[in-house]
């Protein structure tokens, strides 16, 4: 772009619109990398527990959801650091936001029953009423396709929404179906319904 | 009646940068240069005649070892821009 100072109405107005479609554009190119890289990340680890926990040794695998985060965060961090520079919006940090807090409740949730689990603390104080079991895995799923959801709400993308209300309803009554190691199947089935496809898809959509 | 148009951002460069930066909290020169397709020299000095307007503000910075400039509109420029395209409107209402 040259320095033209002889410009008409219609070609300033041209400049403008097509420099703001241009950066709606690049910041929406690969937008659903980040999806396919969790949702692929909790489909291998919750299937990958699930055998654990069945053939060696019980729930206590679970503390491996701690690793896949460890393992995730580095792997963002290093697509960020290939990736060409691109600027901060507000969209892309409410979207940031939104996963945060997402990151936080869930770890937060692991973090307290994975002591319950080790016995530093007691069911007992987590859980008073006797027999009661907390549904973390329909919790998590729940709250996963909230986020999901809220993503594809801002991003005004139906496709995202859509995905992400089926996987997260869906899911949550499913997860109360089930017991144990299984609850990480259902886990890996909205992983791939709520992160992966619509992840597939945001990427062909911004291809286009 | 015609509006005056600032001729600071009636250039084709410094026109597309502003655009640019309306959408964004900031960005990198490299991702600025991307867009717009300009050579870095001519880049720079542009950035420097918004930024000396007072319509960007422009930070020096380093990203690891290497070195980043990162801009971003202040409000004198985003109220120069809202300016600008009421004034554009005016011209392409009156040529209609």
């Amino acid at each position: 772009m040259e320095e033209n100072e002889n410009l008409t109405a219609e070609r300033s107005l041209e400049i403008i619109r097509e420099s703001i479609e241009q950066s709606r554009r690049a910041m929406t190119k690969h937008a659903g990398t980040p999806m396919i890289w969790w949702g692929s990340l909790v489909v291998v680890f919750a299937v990958l527990i699930a055998y654990l926990w069945k053939s060696h040794g019980g729930p206590v695998w679970n503390v491996l959801w701690f690793v896949m985060t460890i393992i995730g965060m580095a792997g963002e961090k290093m697509m960020a650091k290939r990736r060409e520079p691109l600027p901060r919006n507000i969209i892309g940090s409410v979207i940031g936001k939104v996963w945060s807090a997402f990151g936080i409740f869930c770890c937060g949730l692991g973090f307290i029953t994975c002591l319950a689990g080790l016995g530093v603390l007691s069911f007992k104080s987590l859980a008073p009423a006797s027999g009661y079991i907390i549904p973390i895995t329909s919790i998590i799923t729940f709250a996963l396709g909230m986020a999901s959801t809220t993503t594809g709400l801002i991003l005004k993308n139906r496709a995202i929404s859509i995905c992400s209300v089926i996987a997260g309803i869906g899911g949550f009554f499913l997860a109360l179906r089930f017991a144990g190691g299984e609850q990480l199947l259902v886990m890996a089935a909205v992983a791939v319904v709520g992160l992966v496809i619509p992840g597939i898809i945001v990427n062909i959509q911004t291809r286009e | 009646m015609f509006q005056p148009l600032d001729p600071l951002l009636h250039s084709e460069l410094r026109l597309a940068v502003m655009s640019l930066l309306v959408s964004v909290e900031e960005a990198e020169f490299p991702y600025i240069k991307e867009q717009t397709g300009a050579t870095a020299g001519n880049l720079s000095v542009q950035l420097d005649k918004l930024s000396e307007a007072g319509y960007i503000a422009v930070e020096k910075t380093y990203k690891g070892k290497r070195p980043c400039t990162i801009c971003r509109i202040t409000p004198a420029g985003l109220k120069a821009f809202e300016d600008y395209v009421n004034a554009l409107k005016s011209y392409l209402e009156i040529s209609k």
